[in-house]
């Protein structure tokens, strides 16, 4: 399949989809179509997890290697996972993404569901994902100086991606408001084996 | 040149000493700064706090006598030994504790790091310089004011410098400074960004009667005019489909927003959703054209 022809097929199905959800006429009522009670929208049931035991729909670890649909991953208690792709799964790296865009050598935590074989039909997969709550000790051209505990973290914002979300308010691209020596929390995706992260969301007090 | 210079050691030590021992022995903080040091890992968590206290003292004595004339050279000796055992304790932070706290100048929480031990080492320094020292502190400050000053003001300036724990009343203002002036990030424009778009869905009546239909995370998301269009991977009566929701791109509305339930391979919708029209009273409040014409 050329590019050309892939392009036109996402733009057809964006066009829609897009006309699926807001080219319909405005209708009074809540439910216009189907129906969300409890016994239709959940036909079929949950598998039930132990209490105590460890979740069996969801793996962390390190791609070891990638092959059609199927991501190989060793966790951090070594164990290994096939962790299968499919259209219906969402891909986290910084931003929603596509399959193409997970190499080997990323981590990531993967959310889905057990199938008999062993592999994880995944769900939901967030690829290098971190969590850091940090000081800004200095700040450079687009990039942030954290410090974390007495370790450095270089925190690089994205133009067009990181957003900022001051006071708990709904984020905004402005980064102008962020101080040295202040406190942040930011979420971001982590460049593999470096202590450099590519910011997707940073909170501060303003 | 020595003459003058060895007796200005005290002075400098003695304050220092001094500004130690105040944290050590009269800060409210002291409690919880000795127990982020790593003399808590040292004598135990229970003794930490006396310990630092019995070093606060030792620095407190140590500091008067400096100060106080006559210079001896035990004095000097004294606070070499002290410089000595500052760094053997710094030593086995680094090693022993190193996610402890420095806890020396400040309750700042202080990771121990090259510059504590390039401050020790300075301590040091001015304790073997303050050997030789035979007249008192007081008498070259009344001889040669200016130059005793300028070496003073010197020194203290290294030893700040050398300070992480002052770094926050000079450094960080400082580089604020220059952010100030060189404005290095993004003030950004008009452009709403996605975090701001799916807590707008968050918040809105459809998502809470659609959420517990979701199995994914965000999939995918593009612009279209006034829309922001978010794709969710739902199960609905056992099949997947796609959900597909409109959330307004430039307004806070989140009453608009709406959604489809896609079986994409098919393009059947499954499900459609949105928010009942926004109305100031129910639909049985208004009175209709009939009663309005009994009047």
């Amino acid at each position: 399949m050329n590019g050309g022809t892939e392009m036109t097929e996402t733009i057809d199905r964006r066009r829609l989809l897009t006309s699926a959800v807001v080219g319909s006429a405005a209708l009074a009522g809540a439910t216009a179509l189907g129906s969300l009670a409890p016994e239709a929208a959940f036909a079929a049931g949950d598998q039930a997890v132990e209490p105590g035991a460890p979740d069996p729909n969801f793996a962390e670890g390190r791609i070891t290697g990638i092959s059609a649909g199927m991501l190989f991953v060793t966790g951090s208690d070594l164990a290994l996972w096939r962790i299968r792709i499919t259209g219906g799964t969402s891909i986290w790296k910084l931003r929603p993404t596509t399959f193409d865009q997970v190499t080997v050598g990323d981590g990531l935590y993967a959310r889905g569901l057990r199938l008999p074989d062993g592999t994880l039909a995944a769900d939901s997969v967030w690829v290098n994902i971190v969590n850091v709550h940090a000081h800004i000790a200095a700040i450079g051209r687009n990039v942030l100086h954290l410090d974390h505990k007495g370790k450095r973290i270089v925190g690089h914002l994205v133009p067009g991606t990181s957003a900022a979300r001051y006071n708990n308010t709904p984020a905004v691209a402005d980064m102008s408001l962020l101080r040295v020596g202040k406190h942040v929390q930011v979420i971001g995706a982590w460049v593999p084996d470096t202590n450099e992260v590519e910011i997707a969301t940073v909170y501060a007090a303003a | 040149m020595i003459s003058w210079i060895a007796p200005l050691q005290p002075l400098l030590l003695g304050l220092v000493l001094l500004w130690s021992a105040r944290l050590k022995l009269l800060s409210p903080h002291a409690a919880a700064a000795a127990g982020r040091s790593a003399l808590a890992r040292l004598v135990g968590e229970g003794r930490a706090l006396p310990a630092y206290r019995l070093v606060g003292g030792v620095e407190a004595a140590l500091g008067l006598v400096l100060l106080a004339p006559p210079a001896v050279p035990a004095e000097a000796l004294a606070s070499a030994a002290l410089s000595l055992g500052f760094a053997g304790y710094l030593a086995y932070a680094r090693l022993a504790a190193p996610d402890s706290s420095c806890g020396c100048l400040s309750a700042t929480r202080t990771p121990v790091r090259w510059r504590s031990f390039a401050r020790t080492g300075g301590l040091l320094a001015a304790s073997l310089l303050a050997l030789p020292a035979s007249a008192s502190w007081f008498d070259v400050l009344r001889t040669r004011p200016l130059p005793a000053v300028a070496l003073l003001l010197a020194e203290v300036a290294v030893l700040v410098a050398l300070s992480p724990e002052l770094d926050r009343h000079w450094l960080d203002p400082l580089r604020q400074l220059k952010v100030r002036l060189t404005r290095p990030l993004p003030a950004g424009g008009f452009e709403v960004p996605l975090d701001s778009t799916v807590e707008q869905l968050h918040r809105s009546p459809v998502w809470r009667e659609t959420a517990a239909l979701l199995t994914s995370d965000l999939r995918e998301h593009w612009d279209d005019d006034e829309w922001r269009i978010l794709i969710f991977t739902a199960r609905h009566a056992g099949q997947e489909a796609s959900a597909v929701y409109a959330v307004p791109r430039q307004r806070y509305q989140p009453a608009a927003v709406r959604v489809v339930l896609v079986d994409e391979p098919t393009g059947r919708v499954l499900l459609s959703l949105q928010s009942p029209p926004d109305a100031p009273e129910p639909d049985w409040v208004r009175a209709s054209p009939a009663t309005a014409a009994a009047y």
